[in-house]
């Protein structure tokens, strides 16, 4: 295997999101005003609420949780989203790519644009409100972030499979499913106060484990023991399966015939 | 070792859920391919064209019966088959916003280029295509004719050794329609590519194609040269004279005479070979004492021999 056309593939990807990302206003709501809204209006919640600081970080921590998964998952979400919307499915499938070239390659990028939401969150968290995200060390803030671009990863996969098993029909996932994985993960409370069952479930999002860590430097106590390699080990388990489910989808659709209705 | 071979090749599309529908879209195909040539494959709307050439081009996956391009089987080797072919149709749609060069450089990488190998490529194509004055257009801008040729030019991007071209010229106007084919005919003679190609313009088929396959309900009924379909389908061509006296009388009768018909003062005869009975007809008519004053010998064009064949 040629390295460079390897690394090339995965730059296609990439390079076509940036190429798309740059050409649309919509990209830039979703890269400033969703998450410049969000930061506002649960910071001025905590102020009118007369929370602790304690209190605000943990909400904070959680709204930088869920616009930085949102807006990483949704570039995982295009490398499939953009062809379907513009029916050109079929070329990009005919090619030889596998799924890794078209999930890292537009993951790469949803980093990116992830960084760029956390760092306006944190800057307007830190001069509205004076929470600094800084103050649990650059490591543990490098291994929260991390954490939450993993899950982007896992969402924005298991969306593209939606989309390539029921098509256009599904592409409302592309933002529906990352705030049902919110409500599961803790993000505005701790998962011991769901119901039982679903704090369960809860359990299985590595998502909740990144929260509970990042969390536990802010003055709450952890509730899980070992937050992060939970979160870790589960997130490269998730991966694997989604990096699958989408494989079997694009084999079913071949299948029935879908990939090319989705080219028409 | 054929470009192409195909063995009883049957797929079948299921939709809805009640009632559950079944379409038979192929039903035991088999075809070979030689390298190096302009295949065609003709048929009319749903006879299965698009379904055969997905199949061949790892895009959707066959019930059962087996093909195998350039060697390689389309199920179990397609990995090896993709970097080697590639395709083309009609309603070919790219991502909106990207420029042709962008949408170029994208299937480049896809394809494995990278660095001046991949700039030479896009250049090359670009100016291949005739797309150098629509380099910064987006794709969303470009009129039917000029996404036709990026259509085109995307699917040269990997100097593929065997090229699909799914109704190429469908909707384009006729003088692009002209440059189009012009440019499928130098990518054989040129480079030596394989191509197989569907079409509904029997004219296009016929100018280009060295071999053609008729597909109706997803089987193969026909297949040979323009000619060879001709006369495999025994429409015959037609000798029409103008005699004097006007009768025709016992020209059926003569070997190789298919049918006669007297109208308006002529008489029409269908004979299998224009070639062979003309001369026999000829003779016969002067041992007859009728006055031949005037001969026009009309073969069959394609078209017909389609008609014929999708009753």
């Amino acid at each position: 295997m040629n390295w460079r056309s390897e690394a090339g593939r995965f730059f296609a990807f990439a390079n076509r999101n940036v190429l798309m990302a740059s050409r649309n206003v919509f990209f830039v709501f979703e890269l400033a005003f969703w998450p410049t809204v969000g930061v506002l209006s649960i910071g001025l919640m905590t102020r009118f609420l007369e929370l602790t600081p304690e209190m605000t970080a943990f909400l904070l921590v959680g709204t930088m949780a869920l616009s930085t998964v949102q807006v990483c998952q949704l570039d995982v979400s295009y490398a499939v989203l953009f062809d379907v919307w513009s029916k050109s499915v079929k070329h990009q499938f005919l090619a030889p790519v596998g799924i890794r070239h078209l999930a890292f390659g537009s993951w790469v990028v949803g980093v990116a644009r992830g960084l760029t939401v956390f760092s306006l969150q944190a800057l307007l968290s830190w001069w509205a409100f004076g929470f600094d995200f800084f103050e649990a060390g650059i490591l543990r803030l490098g291994a929260f972030l991390l954490g939450c671009f993993l899950t982007s990863g896992i969402v924005g996969l298991l969306v593209c499979a939606l989309v390539v098993l029921f098509g256009t029909r599904a592409e409302v996932s592309a933002w529906a499913t990352v705030n049902l994985v919110m409500v599961f993960c803790g993000i505005y409370y701790p998962v011991s106060i769901l119901p039982d069952p679903v704090s369960t479930l809860a359990g299985a999002f590595p998502l909740t484990y990144f929260l509970d860590a990042f969390r536990s430097h802010y003055g709450f106590t952890a509730e899980f023991r070992y937050p992060l390699l939970t979160g870790f080990v589960l997130s490269a388990l998730y991966l694997g399966l989604a990096h699958w489910a989408l494989a079997a989808a694009v084999t079913r659709c071949r299948r029935t015939g879908l990939l090319l209705k989705l080219s028409e | 070792m054929p470009a192409v071979e195909v063995r009883d090749l049957h797929k079948t599309f299921r939709s809805g859920w009640f009632p559950r529908r079944v379409t038979h879209a192929l039903r035991g195909v088999s075809l070979s391919i030689p390298r190096g040539v302009i295949f065609g494959l003709l048929g009319p709307n749903g006879a299965g064209k698009t379904t055969l050439l997905s199949i061949l081009g790892t895009l959707l996956l066959p019930d059962s019966g087996q093909a195998t391009i350039l060697g390689h089987d389309v199920v179990r080797e397609a990995r090896a088959i993709r970097p080697r072919l590639n395709m083309a149709s009609g309603n070919s749609n790219f991502i909106w916003s990207l420029r042709a060069p962008e949408i170029l450089a994208f299937y480049g990488r896809l394809y494995g280029l990278y660095g001046k190998a991949l700039s030479r490529k896009v250049d090359e194509l670009v100016a291949l295509c005739e797309l150098e004055a629509y380099r910064k257009v987006p794709y969303h801008e470009l009129s039917t004719g000029l996404k036709q040729r990026l259509a085109l030019a995307k699917a040269l991007v990997n100097d593929p050794e065997l090229l699909f071209l799914d109704e190429p010229t469908l909707g384009l106007d006729p003088d692009i329609s002209v440059r189009m084919r012009a440019q499928i005919g130098a990518l054989r003679r040129e480079r030596g590519t394989t191509i197989l190609l569907t079409t509904h313009y029997m004219r296009e088929a016929e100018e280009l194609c060295d071999e053609i396959a008729f597909i109706k309900n997803g089987e193969i009924p026909a297949r040979g040269t323009a000619d060879a379909l001709k006369r495999q389908i025994r429409i015959g061509d037609v000798i029409a004279l103008r005699l004097d006296p006007a009768s025709g009388e016992g020209l059926a009768e003569l070997p190789g005479v298919l049918r006669c018909v007297a109208q308006d003062g002529r008489v029409e005869c269908t004979v299998d070979s224009a070639d062979k009975r003309l001369s026999q007809i000829l003779s016969w008519l002067h041992e007859q004492g009728v006055v031949v004053r005037d001969v026009d010998v009309h073969e069959p064009d394609l078209e017909e021999v389609f008609v014929e064949l999708a009753k």
